[in-house]
Formats: structure tokens, sequence, C-alpha cells
């Protein structure tokens, strides 16, 4: 055997998931698993209206039945934003842990503990509130008009009051270059509105939470959660605790998607129910309540773009209007981002994002996979195709000249966090991509005819991989994490990154075995908490293995020059003179001194020996920030079937093709891509949400069965399911990897739209398009 | 609220006398048991977390009521996983093949998938889609089940359990 194949390499190995085992047995607890001696059973009233203030809660029959009850007068009524990612000073504020006013039908009112779920849903019943109803607004267009009922009067910007008109809650206009220029200068001006309503994360685990109130006047918090630091942060607020005296555990997620990007709006209140009983309480939604919690930005877009004849853009507007429902999860930092992910998009020259978000009496929105990048990606890869038809031009050649690229500025996060692009995968997927799906011979719409129709259709897209950039911005990026090496050579990995799903955890566990060249099996990823770990700002913006994986690299490199250190102590050797080559029958890394290895020793040993010394242990831990944010990029390739007599869209074969710089684990990288083609599947063919017009209730009523998305059945045959992925390499990422998860999705509806144009003509603007609305349009074409 | 009274059932391989209500559903009684490996995705029969098998049959344990369930025999994912060879190839092949994310469907999926197998499913990725359709996963696609599933199926149509 040569050397080279000696060399222990788990980077881009297709390896089980660290955490598979625990996971397939059904071992993993989850929230809503965890079980405490004197637990009680929190439930929440919600309101019946869309708009309400609250006259009274009368408590007496529940506190009789021995339910402890929660409700505004409890709570301490700071005003605060669930979401703590951006500054404070970027932050609005709008909300306390109960209201003193419904703002939205399911809204939490009041809340009740019980020593049994049966009894808690008894006491809950016996709550008697009076509420005086209050004319409610559904719609931006309603909530903006003069004399509309106004869900707030003030609200605060970071430490400012700050009043509200017209129920505008944000408005944000960015411009840069002469636009009115770039559109004169346009031999062709296309102007297109794209329409994108409300869907819902669906994730498999309902928000919710268990707080133990402890003997030294703490609180231990079991909750879902994307960063468990700003649940210790918020709740130290609203309790009024020295932060040391909340300790939130790190738990797995059942899936997230954004959902708990926030503090979870049940985990105050169950933290509040704890301390007023001074018992564990436990308060998992139901799905109901959780359809009622968080939703995802719908957003209507005006695009407006100029191009030349010789195929390029001249300038760009796009006008947002968003209706983001009764509290701000921060749709102040959504515009930014979706402004930058449609500047990012292509080259256009001079271009301007007008943007306007609106409180309206519905379930407020929070971040979901893309953060307004899946909707921005639908108008604008949509508005392409509609270009290149139009102007005769081939859209995979319009992209591959216009797109942004190597040299070129990648909004990561909005326009203060940027940074220039060194590595993209948009050539080779969009032409090799192009190759495998033979999209040269895509025939046009008009040549096809009968009940099934099939159609081809292209987008690209990217996500940000994190929120660094050269200069600190709106958005807060960093992660902390400790390596410590055991003495028999085990190594312990303690991080507050949080694991949605998508292998995170896995991410960090390989860079430590790669690193130190310790097999995977002798990693230990701490069930760590607040307490013990070093503040990471939360698992979003597709941050994961770009920033929390970079941290953990550069964390492990510290303890390797500790190591070596002492290595050299043990073997009369310059530490420079040392290398790390993993033993996996052993089980060890084994340091040899380099072009010498008769000299060794175990990392173990060295270990043992240096607590038998007492040299100290080998352990490092520091904070570290990214400081770029590189785009990690997708592009779909298509193929629809439309069946022209009952509207029906289905996917015979999909071509997902991604770029994430390194791949740390092919498999994961698969399951992110096809996970993500099935999400955008369900959000461009069958998944909405609409409120009753008089109530504000849903219409599916947070049933899940009223709210279908994918099964196993919709998606194509495996074997239709193409994966790949470039070959790029990030130089700032760690072993040159940058993220994968949110990118995954960015395209996919476009793409779909696309290719359902190009089996029927018909294009489609607004989302989703269902069976209803294929035959509609059909039926329109044919009168 | 009713009255407790108590039921006999095997779970699990082991007899238990354990207490319910009339109203109370198999998934709430098994969770409160500590069988928490059967997970709460929507208690309405749409998602198929909380898929058991009872008496060898795969159900849905939320739309299932426990009373019903008295002198019959369960099994979780958690405990075939510990005694039945067929679960724990499944379980080997789910993680070999990436077909876990959040891992929050994981245990129902199991049990479609062994109940599919079990009624004579064949090595044959659209039937495997069609017997897991019953059960949501939101992270994964589906394409990594299925794919750890067939692989299962093949090797038992080979005669390799």
């Amino acid at each position: 055997m040569s050397e080279q194949e000696t060399v222990y390499k788990i980077i881009g190995k297709a390896t089980p998931r660290i955490d598979g085992p625990a996971k397939v047995t059904g071992k993993m607890q989850y929230t809503s698993d965890i079980m405490l001696p004197g637990m009680l059973y929190g439930m929440v009233l919600r309101s019946p209206h869309a708009h309400a203030e609250i006259i009274s809660i009368d408590t007496a029959e529940a506190e009789a039945l021995g339910a402890v009850c929660l409700t505004y007068a409890d709570i301490n009524p700071i005003v605060y934003n669930e979401r703590s990612v951006s500054i404070p000073a970027a932050t609005y504020r709008d909300r306390t842990v109960l209201p003193a006013k419904a703002r939205h039908f399911g809204e939490p009112i009041a809340a009740v503990a019980a020593a049994s779920e049966e009894l808690a849903y008894q006491a809950l019943q016996l709550l008697k509130v009076e509420y005086k109803v209050l004319p409610a607004v559904f719609t931006p267009q309603e909530a903006m008009a003069d004399g509309a009922p106004q869900l707030y009067e003030q609200i605060w910007l970071g430490e400012e009051k700050v009043a509200v008109k017209n129920n505008i809650g944000v408005i944000r206009n960015i411009e840069e270059g002469d636009v009115e220029a770039g559109f004169a200068a346009a031999d062709r001006i296309f102007e297109h509105t794209f329409e994108l309503g409300r869907v819902y994360h669906d994730q498999l685990e309902t928000k919710g939470a268990v707080c133990a109130p402890e003997a030294d006047g703490s609180l231990t918090v079991w909750c879902t959660a994307q960063s468990i630091h700003a649940n210790r942060q918020l709740l130290g607020r609203v309790l009024g605790l020295p932060l040391s005296k909340i300790n939130v555990k790190k738990l797995p997620l059942g899936g997230a998607f954004g959902s708990s990007i926030q503090v979870n709006t049940v985990t105050p209140i169950c933290a509040c129910l704890a301390l007023k009983a001074g018992r564990p309480v436990k308060l998992i939604s139901s799905r109901e309540e959780d359809f009622y919690s968080h939703q995802k930005y719908p957003s209507v877009f005006e695009v407006k773009l100029g191009v030349a004849g010789e195929g390029r853009f001249t300038a760009a507007q796009v006008k947002c209007l968003v209706d983001f429902g009764a509290h701000q999860v921060q749709p102040l930092p959504y515009m930014g981002c979706v402004a930058g992910w449609f500047a990012s998009l292509y080259r256009y020259g001079p271009l301007r994002f007008l943007g306007t978000a609106v409180y309206t009496n519905k379930v407020p929105c929070c971040a979901m996979q893309g953060y307004g990048n899946p909707q921005i990606n639908f108008a604008i890869e949509s508005m392409v195709d509609i270009i290149c038809e139009e102007m005769g031009w081939d859209s995979v050649e319009f992209r591959l000249k216009n797109h942004r690229g190597v040299g070129d500025e990648f909004w990561g996060q909005g326009p203060t966090i940027r940074s220039i692009i060194k590595s993209c995968g948009v050539p080779e997927s969009l032409t090799k991509g192009g190759e495998i799906f033979a999209w040269k011979e895509r025939r046009p719409h008009t040549e096809k005819s009968g009940r099934y129709r099939k159609g081809i259709g292209v987008a690209r897209g990217f996500h940000t991989s994190g929120t660094g950039g050269p200069k600190e911005g709106e958005v807060i990026d960093y992660s902390s994490c400790m390596v410590k090496i055991n003495e028999d050579g085990s190594v312990d990995l303690i991080s507050a990154l949080m694991d949605h799903g998508g292998g995170t955890w896995d991410a960090m566990a390989k860079i430590v075995s790669q690193t130190l060249q310790v097999p995977m099996r002798m990693i230990g990823l701490s069930p760590t908490d607040t307490r013990n770990t070093g503040y990471d700002v939360c698992t979003h913006a597709t941050r994961g293995v770009y920033c929390g994986g970079a941290a953990v690299l550069y964390v492990t490199n510290k303890v390797k020059e500790k190591l070596l250190e002492y290595a050299g102590r043990i073997l009369f050797e310059h530490p420079a003179a040392l290398e790390i080559i993993c033993d996996e029958e052993l089980g060890q890394g084994v340091i040899f001194a380099k072009n010498y290895h008769q000299k060794s020793i175990t990392i173990g040993e060295v270990a043992k020996i240096a607590q038998i010394n007492s040299w100290g242990t080998i352990a490092y831990t520091d904070s570290y920030r990214q400081r770029n944010c590189p785009p990690c990029f997708t592009t779909h390739f298509l193929e629809v079937e439309v069946d022209t007599l009952t509207g029906e869209i289905t996917v015979p074969k999909a071509l997902l093709y991604g770029d994430c710089g390194t791949v740390i684990n092919p498999v994961l990288i698969d399951g992110q891509l096809i996970g993500s083609f099935n999400r955008g599947l369900g959000y461009t063919v069958y998944e909405s949400l609409d409120v009753d017009q008089k109530t504000g209730e849903l219409t599916n009523k947070g049933l899940l069965v009223d709210y279908k998305t994918p099964t196993a059945a919709e998606m194509p045959a495996a074997e239709n399911v193409l994966v790949h992925w470039t070959d790029t390499y990030e130089p700032s990422g760690p072993f040159g990897a940058k993220g994968i998860g949110e990118a995954a999705l960015a395209s996919v509806q476009a793409a779909l739209a696309n290719a359902v144009y190009n089996a029927i003509g018909i294009r489609f603007a607004k989302l989703p398009i269902t069976p209803e609305v294929v035959l509609a349009a059909l039926r329109a074409i044919d009168n | 609220m009713s009255g407790t009274f108590e039921i006999n059932l095997r779970i699990n391989g082991q007899e238990a006398v354990l207490p319910t209500t009339a109203e109370k559903s198999l998934l709430r009684f098994l969770r409160e048991h500590n069988y928490w490996d059967v997970k709460c995705g929507c208690e309405e029969g749409d998602c198929g977390s909380c898929a058991v098998l009872l008496d060898g049959r795969a159900v849905k344990s939320c739309i299932t009521l426990a009373a019903a369930c008295n002198g019959r025999e369960i099994w979780t994912n958690r405990g075939l996983g510990r005694t039945d060879e067929l679960t724990k190839k499944l379980q080997a092949a789910f993680v070999e093949s990436g077909a876990i994310q959040c891992g929050f469907c994981t245990c129902g999926m199991i049990i479609a998938a062994k109940h599919y197998l079990e009624q004579g499913g064949k090595a044959d990725r659209s039937q495997i889609k069609e017997a897991i359709s019953g059960n949501l996963c939101r992270c994964t696609g589906y394409v990594k089940i299925v794919d750890a599933v067939y692989g299962v199926a093949l090797e038992m149509g080979t005669g390799g359990i």
C-alpha cells in the first residue's frame, strides 16, 4: 500500500451519520419526550377572534380545579421580538409573553398547567374571557387603507419608540446606480407581477418546551430551538433572572426549516407557568396550534427588467409587498435579504428595491428555508424565461452570460453583509446539466398536443453560507466550541450549534476526525447546554457547516498545536517534525516523527502522560467568526407532465445540481437536495394557507389532513431523481466547504413553473399551481 | 373525567397490565408509559409518525383507542429493534442509505416498511412508494427511504434474511 492510500480521509466520504443509530432505533429524545417527576402539563387558550381587546379573564373555576393559570396580569410585560439574530438596533419589538389584545385568530391569550393533560384541558374550558371584538384586516390593501383598524399605535425599533401608521410595519428601499438611466437605455422593458401565498413549515415535531425550576433558583429548559443561547437570553429578560440561572439544553430537532429561528411563542409561556407553579411544566403544541404559531412570509413582487438587444440587462426594479401578520418576527431583515437575493442573481447594472411590509390580523410569519430566496427566485427566474422566450434567446446561454459569479459581489444577508464570490459552480451546473437533460433538444410548447403534455424547465438559484462579511452588519454571526482530547485518545466536542436534521453535527464531528486523525467512533458530541458552551447565534442561513464547521476547525487546530507540542516533549522532536495518522484498527490517532515512523505515540498516550505529569488537559475553547458569506449555488432541470384533463402536474424526471464546495458527506448533500425538491414541489403545486375573510380562522382549521404535502407517491421514480454536484472549492470554507441547505430549494419553484410553460404554453405567476388553477387557465385559452 | 381501568396487553414482548381511560388514544397511552419512540406528529391520522404494529398490522396509534387493545399485542420500532431480524436490517439500511434526517418520522417509517415486507412486499420501488405514502417525511424527499427498503427487500428476495 502506498503512503497516499494509508492517509485517513473522512471528509468527502459517504459515511453513516453520527446520530443515525440513536434516531433509527427510537432512542433519541426530543423535547416532547422529556418526562420529569412531578411534572405538570401546560395548555394554551387561544383567541377565537382575529382582533379583540381582552377585557377580563376569570381563572377562578380553573384554579378551583387545581390548575395553575397564567394571564397577561401574571407576566412581565416587556416588549420583545422573538428573533434575536439581528443586532438590537435593527430589530423591531412589538410583543409580550401574553398579549393585552388579541391580534390574530389562534393567538395565545392565557395558559394553564395541571397534573394531567385531561385536567389541563378541562381547566382551559373553565377560563372565562371577556373580549371586545374589533374589526380586523386580512390583506395588506385593507390594512393600509385610511381609517383601517390599527393593530398597533406604536412599537419599538431597538430602544426607539416608533409610531405605526396605516399598519405599515417596515419600509425598506434600496437603490444602487442610476436606475432611470438604465431603463432609458433598454431596448425592451418587461414588467410582470408574481405572487406567493402563505405556506407552513410542517416540521414533524411541533413546537414545545419543558421547563423545570431547580433547587438553586434556576430554571432548566428543554425546547425546540435553532439557538439555545437565543432562548436563554430572552427567558432571562422575560423572567428577570440572571442568565446564569437559566440553562437551556441542547436537543435534536424534529425538523425546523426556520420554524424555530425565533424563540417559540410557547417557550416563555411554559417558563412562566413553571415558575408560577414551582414545578416542572411540559407544554407541547398540537399540530393545529403549530399551524397558528408561525407561517412562511408571503410576497407579491412587481418586477421590472430592462434588457438590451445583445442579451444583457440594463436595469432592474422590484417592488415587494409583504403581509407578515400580527407580530414582527423580522420583516425588516426579510426584505433586506430579499433585496440581496434579487441583487445577487444577475449583473443587472443599476437596481432598485422598494419593500413594504404590513401588519395584518393573521398568524405571524417567520423564516422558512431561504428567507425570501425561493420567493424572489420564482419571480426573477420566471422573468428570465419570459424574456428569453420573447427575445428568442436560449435561457441557459442567457443565464451563463449574466449570472453573478467569481469576482462579483454577493449580498449574503441584505445590503449590509456582502462579500466577493470566490467559488462558483454555475457554469458547470448549467452546461453539464443542459447536456444531461438534453436541453438543446427541448421542443416548444406549440409542438405539443394531446392529453398529457411534457415540458422541460430550468432555473438557477443560490443561498448564502452564513451571514459573515468582511464588515459586521445587521446580523450577528459567530460560533463557539470546545474540543478536548481525553486520556484514552477519544475526543469531546462541545458546541451549542444545533442540528435540525440536515447533519450539521455529523459534519462537525468529521471535521474533528479529519483534523486530529481520530476515528469517528471515538468522537463524542456533548449533549450540552447554555451553561457549558459559548454563544452560537443560530443554525440558520445555511451557516452550520461553513460557519459552525469553521469554528470547529479553528478550535481543533489549536488543540492540535497543543497536542503536538506535548508529543514533541515526549518524543524529543520539534512539533513541526511530527504528523498524525489515523490507525483505524487501533481506534487512535497516532503521532509519528515525519520520515522516521519508528518513533511514534498515540494521542491517548500523549493525553495520559500530560495528565500524569500535570501538564494539563489538551483542550481549547474559543469563538470564531467567518468573514465571508459565499453563495452555494443550485441549478434545477425539471421535466413535468401536465394532464390537461385533470390539471394535475407530475414530475417524471428531476436533475438537482448543487455547488456546496467540498462535499463533507455525499449522502447528506443528496438528502438536502432531494428533500428540498420535495418541499419545493409541495409549495409549487399543492400548498397554500388561506383564512376565512370574516373570522380570520385558517380554512383548514389547522388540520394537517387539509394541508397536503407531497408523499413518497408524488416523487419521481428514484432512478429519475438525478443528483449532481459541481467540482468547486471554497477557499474560505472548512476544507473548502460551503453550505447547501437553503440553496437546494431556491430554484425549484421557478424550474417547475418554467417547465409547465414549456408543456402547455401557460405562464403561471401565482403559486400554488393547483389542478383547479391549471384547468381554469386551459379553459380560458379554449374560450 | 371518565373512570380509569386496566387493560392487559403485550408491549414489545412483555405482558403488561396498565391503567387507561375510555377516551385515551393508544398513542398517548404508550407515550405516558415511556414508549416515546412512538412520536406524535399530528394526532389526526395523517402523518404516520405514531405507527406501531398491532397484532402484526401497522396502525396509526393516534387514531386507535388504547382500550380497544385489551388482550392484543403491540410492537414499537424500539422494541422490534432489540429482537426482530428484519427490523434490525431495516434500521441498518436506513442509516446506511441516508434515509434519516431529523429522525422524527423514522420509527413510523420503519413500522410501515416492516409491515410492507412482512405482507410479502417485493423489491419494487413503485410499490414501496405506495406502501410508505401514509407516512409523512418533510426532510428527506423519500428517495433514500425507498432505497433503504428496496435494498432490504432485494436481500429478502434472494434469501438473505
